[in-house]
C-alpha cells in the first residue's frame, strides 16, 4: 500500500467513526488555533456578544479553543457555531491572527457531513436552491417579469439601460454575484454602466452560477466542489484575465478559491477595479462634467467581506471615489466597519441575532444625519435597508455601486 | 495594491500610536499597519513609568526618583538610551531622561483628554491604585475613572466594594478583605471596608456576565439609575464614603456615568484595576486609535508586515499582506513597534530569539546575542517569581537614536528605528514601567525619525 492508499483506507475507516482528516488548508487553520493565548480580545470585539451576549454566543475564542478539537464537541456546540456572522473581527482583532472564520467553516463542515439533524432548518430550501439552479436565491420564472422589474429599477434611479454582453474574447468576466443576479439588479445593472463607460471589455457569464460562499457557510461541501469546480471551467474556458465583481461576499470568496483552486484568474471589487485599472485621475475626469446632481450627505458602511476578509485599503478606495464625485459630503458613522448581522447565513435560521447585531449601525447612521447610507456590498445595503425601514427611519440606503454609476455622465 | 508614505509604522500599540501621532502631528504623511489588537489593548489601562528598581521591595514615590535611579544603575535600559545622545553632557544625563518623560507624560495627558481614556495623575508622583484583588500598585498615570484622590488620605473614609452577580472576574469579599489587612497592616486609612454583591442583567439572565457587557449596558442611557438603586441601601447601611467597582463603567461614558452615580449616590464611585482584556485597556487603545487619527495618520488594520526591501542601508519598501492581498508599501523611514511575544515582534522557539519581520539582532538582558537562547531555558521555575523572567528582557539593543544595531553596534538600517516592548534591557512585570517606556521611546524614535526625514527630503 502506498502512503494515498494508505490515507484513503485510513479515511473510510475514520468515516466510520464519524472522523474526517484535515485537509492541507484545515490543518493550517487548526495550527493557527494552537498560538491562541486566550486573552479573550476577540470575545471583547465580537458584535454578535455585543448584540446577543455571551450566554447566547460564547464568542470567537470558545469556538477556536474549544471546539477545533474533537467530534463531541463539534455536535454539542451547534447552538453556538450557526450564530457567527463571519464578519472576521476576531481575526483582525487577534494578537495571533487566529483563523477562527475559518474554524468555523471547518466545524459546520464535520457537522454537516455527520450530524444532519443538529444543522439549522433554515438552510435546507437555500441548499435545495443551491443544487437545483446553482444560485443562492431562488430565479425569477417568468424572464419578462424579470426585465419588468429591472426596468422599473433603472427608471426609479435614473440609470441607463446597457445591454448585457456576453462576449468570447473578454479581457475583464463581470460576476454580479446572486444577490445582483436575482434580486438587486439595479446593482448588476449599475456595474455595467460603469464598465461600458469607460470601455472595458467586459463579458458576463452566459449563465450566472453561485461562488459557492453560501454552501461553504452551510457547511455543505460537496455542493462547494460542484459549484467553484463548475464555475472555475466557465471562467477558463472565457479565457479573462480578471474577474470583477460588485459583491463583497463574492470579492473574498472569489480570491480565496482562485487561489485556492488554482485558476490563474485573479478577482477584485469594483472599487479595487476602478481605483488600480482605470485609475482615480480618468475617474476623477469623468466626475468633473457632471452637474445635474444636488448635494447630498452620505455615510458610509464598509462590509466585512471586503475590508476584514480582503483588505482594508479598499475602504480607502471607497472614500476616495466619493471625495472625486462633486456635492457629495461624506459623514463617518461610529459604526461604519461594525458588521450588518446579514453574514454568515444567521438570518436563515436566526434572524433575532442578524437584527440585533445591525442595531449598533442603525444608531450609529442615525447619529451621523446623513440622508443616505453607501455600501459596496448588495447583501449588506438590503440587511442595513430593511432594518432601517423597520425602525422608522428616513435614511435611504444605496449600493454604492448603483451610487457612482447615477452620477457618471451619460455616454456619448 | 501599492501605497507610499513618508513614515511607515510597523504595530499598532502605545509605542507605535504615540509614535505615528507625534509624526502626523508634525505635518509627516503617516501611515501605521497592525495585524491585529496590541498588547495595550489588553492591559489594565495603567500607564506605569518606574514602580520598582529591579529586586527592590519598596517602590519609588516618584517616577523622577526612579528614572535617577535606573540611570545610575542600568546603563542600557530603554530609559537610559535618551542620555547617550551626542548633545547630552555627563552632568546633565539624569535632567534628559526625566525632561523627555515629563514631556511624554504631558504630551499623553493632554491629547488623551476628550478621549474615551482621559487621565489622571502627573509626573511629580507615583499613584498607589487598587485592583481587583484588593492590592495596591505604583503607577504614573490612570484613567480618570479609576482613583480617588481622597479615599487613602481622609481618616474617616469608608470603602465599599460593590461586585456583580455573575461575573466571576471579580470578587468583592476577597478584595475586601485583603485590601483591609493592607491598609491594617501600614496603619493608613481607610479603616473600615465592606463589600456587597448587585445584580445588573444586560441579557436578562445573571450568571455568565462579561465585564465587557456590564460596561457596554452602563453605556446605554439611564442604565446607572438601576446600578444606584441597589447600590444605595449598600451605602447606606455601610455608611460609605466611597464604592470600588470593578471596570465596567463604560465603554464610551465610563466618565459621565462615574459623575452621574456619584451624584445620585453621594458617594465618590472608582473602578478597580483588572485582569487583561480589561475594559479600560480597551479604552486605551481607541483612544490612542482616535487620537492618531485626528493628526491625521492613515491606519490599515488587519495588514502584516511579511518581506521588505533594503538597499544600500535604506528600507526602502515593505510588503504587507492580509488573508487576501499584498500591499507594496513605499516609505523613507519605519518605526518598528511591533511588540514582544505576544504582539508577535519577537518569536522564540528551539532555534533561538528572532526578531520576526527584519531578522535584527537580539539580545539577552546581560546585552550578549540571543540569537541562540533556547526560552525555555530562559525562564524562572515560578510562573509570578518576584525576579521575573530573564526572557522578557530579551530584545532589540539601539543607537543613540533609536535604531535597531547590528553585531559590530553600528545601526542596521540609517532609517529604521524602534520602539516599544520589543526593546531589551527591561522586565515591564517586575519594573512596572510596561506603558510608560512604550510611549517614552515611541515619542523618541518619532523625533528622531522625524529629523532623518526632514534631512533626506
Amino acid at each position: 500500500m502506498d502512503e494515498n492508499e494508505a490515507f484513503e483506507y485510513a479515511k473510510h475507516t475514520l468515516r466510520e467513526e464519524k472522523v474526517t482528516p484535515f485537509s492541507p488548508h484545515e490543518l493550517e487553520v487548526v495550527k493557527s488555533v494552537e498560538s491562541c493565548i486566550n486573552c479573550g480580545l476577540c470575545i471583547n470585539n465580537c458584535p454578535v456578544v455585543a448584540a446577543v451576549g455571551v450566554d447566547r454566543f460564547s464568542g470567537p475564542r470558545s469556538i477556536a479553543v474549544e471546539l477545533s478539537r474533537s467530534p463531541p464537541e463539534f455536535w454539542s456546540t451547534a447552538d453556538t457555531v450557526y450564530l457567527c456572522t463571519g464578519c472576521g473581527t476576531c481575526q483582525e482583532v487577534c494578537p495571533k491572527n487566529v483563523n477562527i472564520p475559518d474554524v468555523v467553516i471547518m466545524v459546520r463542515t464535520r457537522i454537516f457531513e455527520y450530524r444532519q439533524d443538529l444543522v439549522p432548518k433554515g438552510f435546507n430550501i437555500v441548499r435545495e436552491v443551491l443544487t437545483e439552479h446553482r444560485l443562492a436565491f431562488e430565479p425569477w420564472e417568468d424572464k419578462e417579469e424579470k426585465n419588468e422589474s429591472r426596468d422599473m429599477r433603472l427608471e426609479r434611479l435614473g440609470l441607463p439601460f446597457v445591454e448585457d454582453r456576453v462576449i468570447d474574447d473578454a479581457e475583464v468576466l463581470f460576476y454580479p454575484g446572486c444577490q445582483a443576479e436575482e434580486r438587486a439588479q439595479e446593482v448588476r445593472e449599475a456595474a455595467k454602466v460603469i464598465l461600458d463607460y469607460f470601455d472595458v471589455n467586459y463579458t458576463l457569464l452566459d449563465e450566472m452560477s453561485c461562488c459557492g460562499l453560501p454552501a461553504r457557510l452551510i457547511g455543505d461541501y460537496e455542493t462547494d466542489q460542484k459549484l467553484t469546480s463548475s464555475l472555475k471551467k466557465k471562467v477558463q474556458e472565457l479565457g479573462v484575465k480578471m474577474i470583477v465583481t460588485t459583491c463583497a461576499g463574492c470579492t473574498s470568496s472569489l480570491s480565496d478559491i482562485t487561489q485556492r483552486d488554482e485558476w490563474g484568474v485573479p478577482a477584485f471589487h469594483i472599487l479595487e477595479f476602478l481605483v488600480e485599472q482605470i485609475g482615480l485621475e480618468r475617474f476623477g475626469s469623468a466626475m468633473k462634467q457632471v452637474s445635474e446632481f444636488s448635494d447630498v450627505h452620505v455615510s458610509v458602511h464598509d462590509p466585512c467581506h471586503l475590508i476584514r476578509h480582503t483588505s482594508r485599503q479598499i475602504s480607502d478606495y471607497a472614500l476616495e471615489i466619493l471625495r472625486l464625485i462633486p456635492g457629495v459630503k461624506v459623514s463617518v458613522s461610529e459604526a461604519y466597519d461594525s458588521c450588518c448581522g446579514g453574514g454568515g447565513m444567521v438570518s436563515y435560521h436566526s434572524p433575532d441575532v442578524s437584527n440585533a447585531v445591525v442595531k449598533e449601525n442603525l444608531e450609529a447612521i442615525r447619529k451621523t444625519h446623513a440622508e443616505r447610507l453607501v455600501t459596496p456590498c448588495p447583501l449588506c445595503t438590503a440587511q442595513i435597508e430593511s432594518n432601517l425601514f423597520k425602525s422608522g427611519s428616513s435614511v435611504e440606503v444605496d449600493d454604492l455601486t448603483v451610487f457612482i454609476a447615477q452620477r457618471l455622465p451619460k455616454k456619448v | 495594491m501599492a501605497l507610499s508614505c513618508d513614515l511607515l509604522i510597523l504595530g499598532g500599540g502605545m509605542a507605535g500610536l504615540v509614535a505615528g501621532s507625534v509624526a502626523a502631528e508634525s505635518g509627516i504623511s503617516t501611515l501605521l499597519i497592525r495585524k491585529g489588537e496590541s498588547a495595550t489593548a489588553y492591559s489594565s489601562g495603567a500607564i506605569d513609568i518606574i514602580g520598582y528598581l529591579p529586586e527592590a521591595g519598596e517602590p519609588f514615590d516618584s517616577p523622577k526618583e526612579g528614572l535617577a535611579a535606573i540611570a545610575g544603575l542600568y546603563p542600557l535600559h530603554p530609559y537610559s538610551i535618551l542620555g547617550y545622545n551626542e548633545n547630552v553632557t555627563p552632568d546633565n544625563v539624569v535632567g534628559v531622561i526625566v525632561e523627555r518623560v515629563r514631556e511624554t507624560v504631558a504630551w499623553l495627558k493632554k491629547n488623551l483628554k476628550n478621549t474615551v481614556a482621559p487621565l489622571y495623575g502627573d509626573f511629580k508622583r507615583n499613584i498607589f491604585p487598587i485592583t481587583i484583588l484588593g492590592t495596591t500598585k505604583p503607577t504614573c498615570l490612570i484613567q480618570k475613572t479609576m482613583y480617588s484622590t481622597s479615599l487613602q488620605k481622609e481618616e474617616e473614609s469608608v470603602l465599599l466594594f460593590a461586585g456583580f452577580k455573575g461575573n466571576v472576574d471579580f470578587n468583592p469579599a476577597v478584595a475586601a478583605k485583603t485590601y483591609l489587612e493592607d491598609r491594617i497592616s501600614i496603619g493608613e486609612p481607610p479603616r473600615k471596608v465592606g463589600h456587597c454583591t448587585l445584580q445588573v442583567a444586560p441579557f436578562g439572565k445573571s450568571y455568565n456576565v462579561s465585564s465587557i457587557e456590564l460596561a457596554r449596558h452602563l453605556d446605554h442611557e439611564s442604565s446607572v439609575d438601576e446600578l444606584v438603586k441597589q447600590l444605595k441601601p449598600h451605602v447606606e447601611q455601610l455608611g460609605a464614603t466611597h464604592v470600588a467597582l470593578p471596570p465596567v463603567l463604560g465603554v464610551k461614558h465610563a466618565l459621565s456615568n462615574k459623575k452621574d452615580i456619584q451624584e445620585k449616590l453621594g458617594a465618590e464611585v472608582f473602578e478597580l484595576l483588572g485582569f487583561p482584556p480589561s475594559v479600560p485597556g480597551l479604552r486605551l487603545q481607541l483612544a490612542l486609535d482616535e487620537v492618531y487619527r485626528k493628526k491625521g495618520g492613515r491606519m490599515l488594520i488587519g495588514h502584516e508586515a511579511l518581506s521588505y526591501t533594503r538597499t544600500e542601508k535604506l528600507v526602502t519598501n515593505v510588503l504587507a499582506r492580509t488573508n487576501r492581498r499584498e500591499v507594496n508599501i513605499e516609505t523613507k523611514a519605519v518605526i518598528l513597534s511591533t511588540g514582544k511575544y505576544i504582539g508577535g515582534g519577537l518569536s522564540g522557539d528551539e532555534n533561538g530569539i528572532r526578531e520576526t519581520i527584519f531578522g535584527l539582532m537580539t539580545v539577552t538582558d546581560a546585552y550578549q546575542s540571543a540569537g541562540g537562547i533556547v526560552p525555555s531555558h530562559y525562564t524562572n521555575r515560578f510562573a509570578l517569581s518576584p525576579e521575573g523572567h530573564p526572557i522578557n528582557s530579551c530584545g532589540l539593543t539601539l543607537d543613540p537614536h533609536f535604531r535597531p544595531v547590528d553585531e559590530d553596534g553600528v545601526e542596521w538600517a540609517s532609517n529604521l528605528f524602534a520602539a516599544g516592548s520589543i526593546l531589551a534591557g527591561y522586565d515591564y512585570s517586575i519594573e512596572k514601567s510596561g506603558l510608560g517606556i512604550a510611549a517614552m521611546s515611541g515619542f523618541s524614535a518619532a523625533q528622531n525619525a522625524i529629523d532623518f526625514i526632514k534631512e533626506v527630503s
